[in-house]
C-alpha cells in the first residue's frame, strides 16, 4: 500500500517536473525575460531576508554570494546572473 | 662488496641529477599541458568568502533568568570556477551547557547546466522550507523554533549523500526542485526514544538509502508566493541485523510563503506556513508485564507565522522595527514512550533591525509544556 502511494507520488512528481522542463524551454514570457537585475534583486532577495545594499560587498564577493544564493534559494541561472551583474555594476 | 656498495652510493647523486633533469623537462611539458587545459582560468577566478552569524539568547520565566545559547556559525564559501562551488558551515553551540563543534554542511557542487546542479557531501536538503532556510537566525523573526520543527521534531535537518537541484523559468512562473539520495534517518531503539529518529547522523546504520525531494512552484511573475511539496522515503531505518532492521518511514511536507510590499501601509508583509508528517511502521516492544505492545507511530506538526515591517516609512527608527507572530502545533504519537498529548506554542515578537542581517528580537512565548517566557535574542550576521 505504502509503495503504491509512493509510486503514485513519484509518478505525479515526474510528470509535473518533466512536463514543466519541456514547456519551460519555450515559454518564458517576454515580460519575465525583460526584467532588469534591480527588479529581480528586489523581488527575490527580499523574499527571505532584507536585501543587502549594493556597496556591502566587492564584485568578487558578489560572484560568490550569487552562487551560494542560487543553491540556497533555488534561483534560476538567468536571475542569478542579472542580479549579480546589477550588484557589481552599481557596487564597488 | 664494499667497493660496489660505495660506487653505488657515489653514483646515486649523479643518477639522481640526470633523472632530475629529465623530470624537469617532463614537468615543464606537463605544466604546459596543464596551462593549455586550464586556459579558461583567469587571475583571481578562485574566490573565497566567509559569511555566517553569531547569536546569543536571554530567557526569563517565573523561576529563572538565564543567558542561555551562544552560537557561532561561520559559513565558508569557495567559488573554484563558474561551475565548481563549495559551501560549508561549522557550528559552535553552547545550548546544553558546554561548547559543541559540529559540521552543519559541507556541500560540493558542480553546475551541469543553467537548470541543474549536482551536489554531494553533507547538505541542507530541502525537505520543507523551515529547516535549512526559513529557520536561519536572521530569517526567523522569532528567537525560537516552532514546536515539532526543532530537536525531537519531524524531518531531517541535513543529509549525507548526493542530489540534483535547480530552478527553471516556466512562462510567467518559476519551478524549483531538489532531489536527493542519502544515508537517511537512523532509528533510535533505546527504551526512552524507541521509534524516534536520529536526523543528523554522519554515518549510515544499514545499506539502505533514503530518497526524497522537494518541488516548489512560484506561480506569480513577481515571485511573491512559493508553494512546495516534499517527500522522503526510508525503506529501512534500523541497524542492519537487528529486530528493527526493516522499519520504514515516510515523511511529507507542504510549505507556503507569501511576501509583498504594501504601499498604503508603508511596509512589507510576510506570511509563512508549513505542515509536516511522518508515518513510521509499527514497532513491537516488550512491556513491563512480559507481553508486547505497539503504538501507532504517526506524528505531525505545523506552523503559521506572519510579520510586518514598515520599511517604506521615512522615519529611520520606526522603519527598522518589525512585529511578528507565530502559532505552531506538534502532535507526537500519543502512546509512544517519548510521545504524549498535543503541544502548542504561540509567540509574539518585536524585532529591531540594526543592519540588513543583524537584529535584536524581544519575544513573549506561551507553550503548553513550559512556563510562559520572555526571550531576547541578538543575531549578528557577517
Amino acid at each position: 500500500m505504502k509503495k503504491k502511494i509512493f509510486l503514485t507520488f513519484s509518478l505525479i512528481f515526474t510528470l509535473i517536473f518533466g512536463g514543466m522542463i519541456l514547456i519551460s524551454s519555450c515559454t518564458v514570457t517576454q515580460k519575465i525575460a525583460d526584467k532588469p537585475g534591480v527588479q529581480l534583486w528586489a523581488e527575490n532577495c527580499n523574499r527571505c531576508h532584507n536585501a543587502p545594499a549594493v556597496g556591502e560587498f566587492s564584485n568578487a564577493q558578489w560572484d560568490v554570494i550569487g552562487q551560494h544564493m542560487m543553491l540556497r534559494a533555488n534561483l534560476t541561472c538567468d536571475e542569478t546572473n542579472k542580479i549579480v551583474a546589477y550588484l557589481e555594476g552599481a557596487g564597488l | 662488496m664494499k667497493k660496489i656498495f660505495l660506487s653505488v652510493i657515489f653514483c646515486l647523486p649523479i643518477l639522481a641529477s640526470k633523472n632530475l633533469s629529465a623530470q624537469t623537462m617532463d614537468s615543464m611539458n606537463v605544466a604546459n599541458s596543464y596551462l593549455n587545459s586550464n586556459s579558461n582560468s583567469t587571475s583571481g577566478s578562485n574566490k573565497m568568502l566567509i559569511m555566517g552569524n553569531a547569536e546569543g539568547i536571554f530567557v526569563l520565566d517565573s523561576s529563572s533568568a538565564n543567558f542561555t545559547d551562544v552560537n557561532f556559525k561561520p559559513i565558508f564559501l569557495w567559488m573554484l570556477s563558474d561551475k565548481l562551488f563549495i559551501e560549508a558551515e561549522a557550528e559552535i553551540e553552547t545550548g546544553d551547557g558546554e561548547a559543541h563543534l559540529g559540521l552543519e554542511y559541507a556541500n560540493m557542487c558542480y553546475k551541469l547546466n543553467d537548470y541543474m546542479t549536482i551536489h554531494a557531501g553533507r547538505f541542507l536538503q530541502k525537505f520543507g522550507a523551515y529547516r535549512g532556510r526559513n529557520g536561519e537566525a536572521f530569517l526567523n523573526r522569532q528567537p525560537t523554533k516552532p514546536v515539532g520543527f526543532g530537536d525531537g521534531g519531524i524531518g531531517p535537518m541535513n543529509e549525507v549523500g548526493v542530489g540534483l537541484q535547480g530552478g527553471l523559468p516556466f512562462g510567467a512562473m518559476k519551478l524549483n526542485y531538489d532531489f536527493y539520495v542519502s544515508n537517511g534517518v537512523e532509528l533510535l531503539t533505546d527504551s526512552a526514544n524507541v521509534g524516534q529518529f536520529e536526523y543528523e547522523a554522519y554515518l549510515d546504520n544499514n545499506k539502505n538509502k533514503a530518497y526524497g525531494g522537494r518541488i516548489g512552484i512560484l506561480p506569480f511573475s513577481n515571485s511573491c508566493v512559493e508553494l512546495g511539496v516534499s517527500l522522503e522515503r526510508n525503506d529501512k531505518t534500523g541497524e542492519v541485523g537487528s529486530e528493527f532492521a526493516n522499519i520504514g518511514s515516510t515523511m511529507m511536507a507542504f510549505d507556503g510563503s507569501f511576501f509583498h510590499k504594501i504601499s498604503p501601509l508603508k511596509g512589507t508583509f510576510r506570511l509563512l506556513g508549513e505542515f509536516k508528517n511522518q508515518n513510521t511502521d509499527e514497532i513491537n516492544l516488550a512491556s513491563d508485564s512480559g507481553g508486547f505492545y505497539a503504538f501507532k507511530n504517526y506524528s505531525s506538526c505545523f506552523y503559521v507565522g506572519a510579520s510586518f515591517r514598515p520599511d517604506l516609512l521615512k522615519n529611520k527608527c520606526l522603519r527598522n522595527f518589525e512585529i511578528a507572530g507565530r502559532y505552531s502545533q506538534f502532535n507526537p504519537p500519543v502512546d509512544a514512550p517519548w510521545g504524549g498529548p498535543q503541544r502548542t506554542q504561540t509567540s509574539i515578537s518585536i524585532d529591531y533591525w540594526l543592519h540588513w542581517n543583524t537584529l535584536v528580537k524581544f519575544c513573549y512565548q506561551m507553550q503548553t509544556d513550559t512556563p510562559n517566557q520572555f526571550i531576547a535574542q541578538a543575531v549578528f550576521g557577517f
